[in-house]
């Protein structure tokens, strides 16, 4: 049972709008990414300052839904995926400023992504009425009243962050590869080897997060129900997905692997994080008990 | 010969087979064997019934030995690793020749003009690279001066620190597990239990709910506890949902609460009285010969009935309590019993009557008792593994040589670093450092 907080119509209308308006500038901010991507390369800086533009604005959404529910909003798939999307952009536009934003093209990857994510939580609901993402205003629960949750989810966005741009980076290497070389997306793409190294950072990242999300889980856990670690399906999910990046990060650290190999194993990292966080959830949900 | 060969895969020639076992379980090769066995294994056991999952697969034999085995490889790995690594951070080989540095994938070579001397090309690049943040010292060997400048050594020592960590986190969880229990017991304000294991007491002060604001959320229950041994106060404090009470390795978590009715059972043939505590499952013999049973269920504390007749409570708030208990003939369900508060409720057992008389409630509080001797070391492993991935990821040691070409005359610099991009462009920003400094010196 869970309770739900009186918003008041202004509140309300607000997130609504900031949620929407960030919506349609993202939108706008992809197709701007594409568009370059396709050869119209002059949008590559507007594209950019459209996202930073939409960054604001969801950043805005956070703010009044933190408002709104009277405490950081990362709790539930609507909260918590909105943080994730905002991370993920957040960790792409400081990816693309150290980058001396060289690689507009990066962010026609990137940010299709988050716009996946974030039509899970808006459309993909609308098509499978299983898959319910609730935006009701709720109170925590007492067992997640606790700083280590808070702490937690922070680090655990900015890992997803993480492998998301690893991913985007092994999508654009695949293309690179298999696209004739004259090709227009070839052209607009980063060389193979900048790619690998975009994937290697993204990974690493992640891995970083990663790890630390699992750690502070675990010791959340360890306050709330008297045990660290207790093998659900939610804690194993993050837990492979950890080994498929460690695997990666050996392969190519020290065995020196590069190329294909690499690529897939980072694609399939991705793939254990997406169902960690939502396969896990619809999937074996009968089987364990928080989403 | 390029510097600083790090890996040992050229000594390794001939060895015996007990090396090369050992060389076997301290390799890469089966860490990331271990790795994807045990990703795949976890991927199918989180398709089972969690329960059946944890007997049967994370708790079974072959599964911790595999995480032992893990243990091992990453122990050996770290063991046959220090030596060399030592070695590679406090003695890296300062000194090198025009030819290896060609060799380096990230190289560059500066011609210098006619009158650059080996000493003032030297001065230039050693100037630049302090400016860089890098130590830089200079060695001179058979191929005359060679510059080596380096940062950010510490970094070398991250997969060390983190391996190392992994084994600690393994060490607390497994000393934890050989040296903790877990226990549940719960009562009500005024009680108490034991805990044999742990050989303490722990006696129940008080137990407090606060409704929340929405009555329909579960309230809050606070427990005052004590805890003594042989007399002696171990511990006190207050219990709640995130807030268990730990002292000395051992925790009490709240778990849950439940609440217990006071039921006077009054036997109306004899008029023998009998006041009980019942809580859920209880059950309560109605006659003599045992035939007729009472089965509590569950306690309704805003008792209510859906459509189709099961009862459900409105919320927490106790504005309607009700003991909702089945009547066992014979061992066959007859019908349910619905307790009221202070409304008096006759069963005829076929031998005589029964009166049972809900007089009152109170809460009581569940607790996990359980000991984990491991945390502080699996604190530590957590915090080390934390410093060894940002060691490993977030530095970037790096060095440089540099040699005075005095063929060419040109100066030769060479990089190594894991990071290649940042090298790459380090390496373009000494250049271009070098040359417009050369530049000025040579007006
Ligand atoms: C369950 C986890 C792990 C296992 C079983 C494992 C095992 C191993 C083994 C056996 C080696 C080879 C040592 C050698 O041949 O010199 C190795 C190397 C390495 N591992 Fe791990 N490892 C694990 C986790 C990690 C993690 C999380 C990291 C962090 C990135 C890491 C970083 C490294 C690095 C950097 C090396 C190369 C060592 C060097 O060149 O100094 N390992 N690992």
């Amino acid at each position: 049972m869970s309770s739900h907080i009186h918003v008041s119509p202004t509140g309300l209308f607000w997130e609504n709008t900031f949620f929407n308006l960030a919506l349609a500038v993202y939108l706008i901010a992809v197709l701007c990414y594409l568009a370059h991507l396709l050869g119209k390369e002059q949008l590559g800086r507007f594209a950019s300052h459209l996202l930073r533009l939409s960054f604001l604005v969801h950043t805005a959404f956070i703010v009044t839904r933190a408002i709104n529910v009277q405490r950081v909003p990362f709790v539930g798939s609507f909260e918590f995926g909105n943080m994730f999307v905002w991370a993920t952009v957040l960790v792409y536009l400081w990816s693309e400023w150290r980058m001396q934003e060289q690689f507009y093209a990066v962010g026609a990857f990137v940010t299709p992504l988050a716009m996946l994510y974030l039509a899970y939580l808006t459309v993909v609901p609308l098509l499978f009425p299983a898959i319910r993402i609730s935006r009701v205003h709720s109170r925590l629960a007492p067992v997640l009243q606790n700083k280590w949750l808070t702490v937690h989810v922070s680090t655990s966005i900015f890992g997803y962050a993480g492998f998301t741009l690893a991913f985007a980076a092994a999508v654009m290497w695949l293309l690179k590869r298999y696209l004739k070389s004259d090709h227009l997306i070839t052209r607009a793409l980063p060389g193979s080897k900048t790619l690998e190294e975009y994937m290697y950072r993204g990974a690493a990242f992640g891995f970083l997060f990663q790890s630390a999300m699992i750690i502070t889980g675990a010791i959340w856990a360890d306050i709330s129900w008297g045990r660290y670690w207790g093998w659900d399906p939610k804690e194993m999910w993050a837990l492979i997905t950890w080994f498929v990046y460690a695997v990666y990060l050996h392969a190519r650290f020290t065995r020196g692997w590069t190329g294909l190999r690499t690529v897939v194993l980072v694609m399939l990292g991705w793939v254990c994080m997406v169902f960690t966080w939502i396969g896990v959830a619809w999937l074996l949900s009968g089987l364990h008990s928080f989403g | 010969m390029t510097p600083e060969k790090t890996d040992l895969s050229a000594q390794e020639n001939k060895k015996s087979a007990l090396q090369q076992l050992l060389q076997f379980l301290s390799s890469m090769q089966l860490g990331l064997i271990l790795l994807i066995l045990l990703a795949v294994i976890s991927v199918f056991a989180t398709l089972q019934e969690n329960e059946t999952a944890i007997s049967n697969i994370y708790h079974s034999w072959w599964y911790l030995g595999m995480m032992a085995f893990t243990a091992l490889n990453l122990l050996l790995c770290t063991i046959r690793r220090f030596k060399p690594l030592t070695k590679l951070v406090f003695r890296p080989q300062k000194l090198t020749s025009p030819a290896s540095l060609r060799k380096l994938p990230h190289h560059c070579e500066l011609p210098l003009t006619q009158t650059t001397t080996e000493a003032a090309a030297l001065a230039q690049a050693e100037a630049v690279f302090q400016r860089q943040g890098l130590q830089v010292e200079v060695n001179t060997g058979p191929a005359g001066k060679v510059l080596f400048a380096e940062r950010g050594k510490i970094g070398y020592f991250g997969s060390l620190v983190t391996h190392f960590s992994l084994l600690v986190i393994l060490l607390g969880a497994m000393y934890g597990s050989l040296t903790g229990f877990e226990q549940r017991s719960g009562g009500l304000a005024g009680d108490h239990f034991h805990v044999a294991e742990g050989g303490f007491r722990v006696d129940i002060k008080d137990i407090r709910m606060e409704p929340e604001e929405d009555p329909t959320v579960r309230p809050r229950v606070f427990s005052e506890l004590e805890v003594t041994k042989d007399g002696r106060q171990l511990a006190a404090g207050t219990v709640a949902i995130n807030q268990p009470l730990r002292f000395s390795g051992n925790s009490i978590y709240h778990t849950t609460f439940r609440y217990v009715a006071d039921v006077l059972a009054k036997d109306l043939t004899s008029g023998r009285e009998q006041q009980l505590k019942l809580w859920d499952v209880d059950r309560l013999q109605l006659d003599r010969e045992g035939k007729v049973n009472l089965h509590v269920m569950q306690f309704f504390p805003n008792f209510s009935m859906r459509q189709g007749g099961v009862p459900y409570s409105k919320n927490y708030l106790p504005e309607n309590p009700v003991l909702v208990g089945l009547l066992i003939e014979n061992g066959i369900a007859v019908r349910n019993v619905f307790l009221r508060l202070n409304v008096p409720e006759v069963i005829n057992t076929g031998s005589g009557e029964v009166e049972l008389l809900m007089s009152g409630f109170e809460q009581a509080a569940v607790f996990t008792i359980t000991r984990n001797l491991g945390r502080p070391i699996l604190f530590s492993g957590a915090v080390l593994l934390i410093i060894g991935l940002y060691l490993c990821f977030f530095t970037f040691p790096r060095r440089y040589w540099a040699v005075f070409d005095q063929d060419g005359g040109s100066l030769i610099i060479g990089g190594r670093s894991r990071n290649r991009l940042l090298l790459a462009k380090e390496l373009e920003q000494l250049q271009k450092d070098i040359t417009s400094r050369g530049g000025e010196a040579d007006v």
